[in-house]
């Protein structure tokens, strides 16, 4: 009859641990699309949106005297957009963790994305908050897109405190971020999809102006494609700021622990 | 560098194998996950009605929670009205409200006690027994088992004393017993993953809450749906069908994906 040895599996199982490849990665490759060049391209199509939102598109009607609020759609419509998106491609690195290539440098990816979308969720919420302010009178009006993208925010907020709390293994806090990721990928797709089209709560914020032709006006147009542009220009632009950043923390970990 | 793909898979056998016995193989029906998850439900249910821990927090949590709310409200009047942004005016504590309250004190009540069915096992040293005697997809299907009894135990008792309390009316007895059943579903499907993350992740009660209530907010929205409808007057049975079966439905998804990554949660 054998015996359990509980000490023996969890001693073998430490061991594994300390040799994985968490400590072995001494800086991730930074994606190819990188350099002054990309940079320079990236700030000159954000300053010409900067310029357009002010001097090209016109007030548009219905938008208070001035028509001047609507100008935040081509700051606040992009943020909203990539925080969702973010979170999404957070999610796939979780995915790719668990199924396919369980590696610290897809883990780091995953939490970056995720941080990235903190970010951008901050912005477009912010955004938002002052147009309401400056067009419904109030700046928080409980519409249910407000309420999505706070919820969101608390979605991130959670995913990161998740991720602060685990310290002791890196292969425990990946397995579990990316689990936590995939379950809140449920409400966070119920938030964009579901909840702003529930017909119990009146929306303040125009549905599929967008997708429709007669949506937006011709000048709106010029600086709004642009400006989706750029703003995914940033993000990758950011990504590679992070990774970059990441790589120096880990070269002078390693430095202390050679010295 | 990376580790073979199925490392995580193999784990329960590479275990088994050093310690010389057979690992178990699992299929749903013919020995396997349902009879396991059975057993582990037995046997959690036996060492609550022994040392009645979780249902403690839980009730207690509950009925304290229900008193303040009673008192809290004890003065405000079916009659008082609100006009929200869009121009409509509605009762300020109409049944809606009273069912939201219902929820949120429910939520918090199942947040205050279901970490407990795994930190209980992280604390005793029984989680190593439990991963090589049953495959994690039985653990789970046990836990949630034992987590949905304990939410609908506390749901009956608390419910009728809150309808008598607030006054609130119940619409059609059937379709509210529905709704309450569909809500203490995805509740608890929502509890269990969490309360496995928050427990492996060495974190308290504050962990767990907040990993785990914004999740919930989702879901209460739905709840808040689905009983604006209950309460409505002859409501079309296609709108009842939509709005608890949406209900329903969160609630699936979240137990199907819990499912799918609970192995990753429980195997280390």
């Amino acid at each position: 009859m054998p015996t359990l040895q509980p000490d023996k599996i969890i001693s073998k199982n430490l061991s594994e641990k300390n040799g994985s490849d968490y400590e072995s990665i001494k800086s991730l490759p930074v994606p190819p699309l990188q350099g002054a060049a990309w940079k320079w391209s990236c700030g000159l199509l954000m300053a010409y949106v900067i310029y357009g939102a002010f001097f090209i598109a016109n007030g548009a009607v219905g938008f208070g005297k001035t028509g001047n609020p609507a100008r935040i759609v081509f700051f606040h419509v992009p943020s909203a957009i990539l925080s969702s998106v973010c979170y999404v491609i957070g999610t796939i690195y979780a995915v790719s963790y668990l199924w396919k290539s369980p590696k610290a440098e897809i883990d780091i990816r995953s939490s970056i994305a995720m941080e990235l979308g903190f970010v951008f969720c901050i912005l477009a919420t912010v955004t938002g908050s002052i147009f309401a302010g400056a067009q419904w009178g109030s700046f928080w009006n409980w519409d249910p897109r407000e309420i999505s993208i706070v919820i969101m925010l608390l979605l991130y907020a959670s995913y990161l405190v998740l991720r602060g709390a685990i310290t002791d293994d890196w292969e425990k806090r990946a397995r579990l971020c990316a689990v936590y990721a995939i379950v809140a990928l449920i409400p966070a797709q119920f938030l964009i999809w579901v909840v702003p089209r529930i017909p119990a709560v009146a929306s303040l914020h125009p549905t599929n102006v967008l997708v429709k032709p007669s949506g937006t006006s011709m000048s709106y147009k010029e600086v709004l494609y642009p400006a989706f542009i750029a703003f995914t220009m940033l993000y990758i632009w950011m990504t590679q700021l992070r990774i970059r950043a990441w790589n120096l923390t880990q070269s002078s970990i390693s430095r202390k622990a050679r010295a | 560098m990376g580790r073979p793909a199925h490392r995580i898979e193999s784990r329960r056998v590479i275990e088994a194998k050093e310690l010389e016995i057979a690992p178990k193989t699992h299929n749903f029906f013919s020995h396997g996950i349902l009879a396991e998850a059975v057993s582990l439900l037995k046997k959690d249910l036996l060492a609550e009605i022994r040392t009645r821990v979780a249902i403690c927090a839980v009730g207690v949590f509950a009925f304290s929670a229900l008193l303040l709310i009673g008192l809290a409200t004890a003065s405000l009047k079916d009659t008082q009205t609100i006009s929200t942004l869009s121009g409509i005016s509605r009762p300020a504590w109409d049944a809606t409200s009273k069912m939201s309250l219902l929820w949120v004190l429910l939520c918090f009540a199942a947040f205050a006690g279901l970490a407990h069915t795994f930190v209980h096992e992280e604390e005793a040293g029984t989680v190593l027994a439990l991963r090589m005697n049953a495959a994690p997809e039985s653990i789970y299907f046990g836990k949630f088992a034992f987590n949905m009894i304990l939410l609908s135990g506390v749901a009956v008792c608390v419910t009728p004393v809150y309808v008598l309390l607030t006054q609130m009316p119940t619409g059609s007895i059937g379709l509210f017993v529905l709704l309450m059943g569909s809500g203490c579903f995805g509740l608890a499907g929502t509890a269990t993953i969490i309360g496995a993350i928050a427990a492996k992740a060495g974190g308290s009660g504050a962990l767990f809450g907040a990993i785990g209530l914004p999740l919930l907010v989702v879901f209460l929205m739905l709840l808040m749906n689905a009983s604006s409808t209950l309460f409505t007057v002859d409501a079309a049975p296609v709108r009842c069908v939509r709005d608890i079966g949406g209900l329903l439905s969160y609630g699936i998804l979240i137990a199907a994906v819990s499912v799918l990554t609970f192995k990753f949660v429980w195997e280390d």
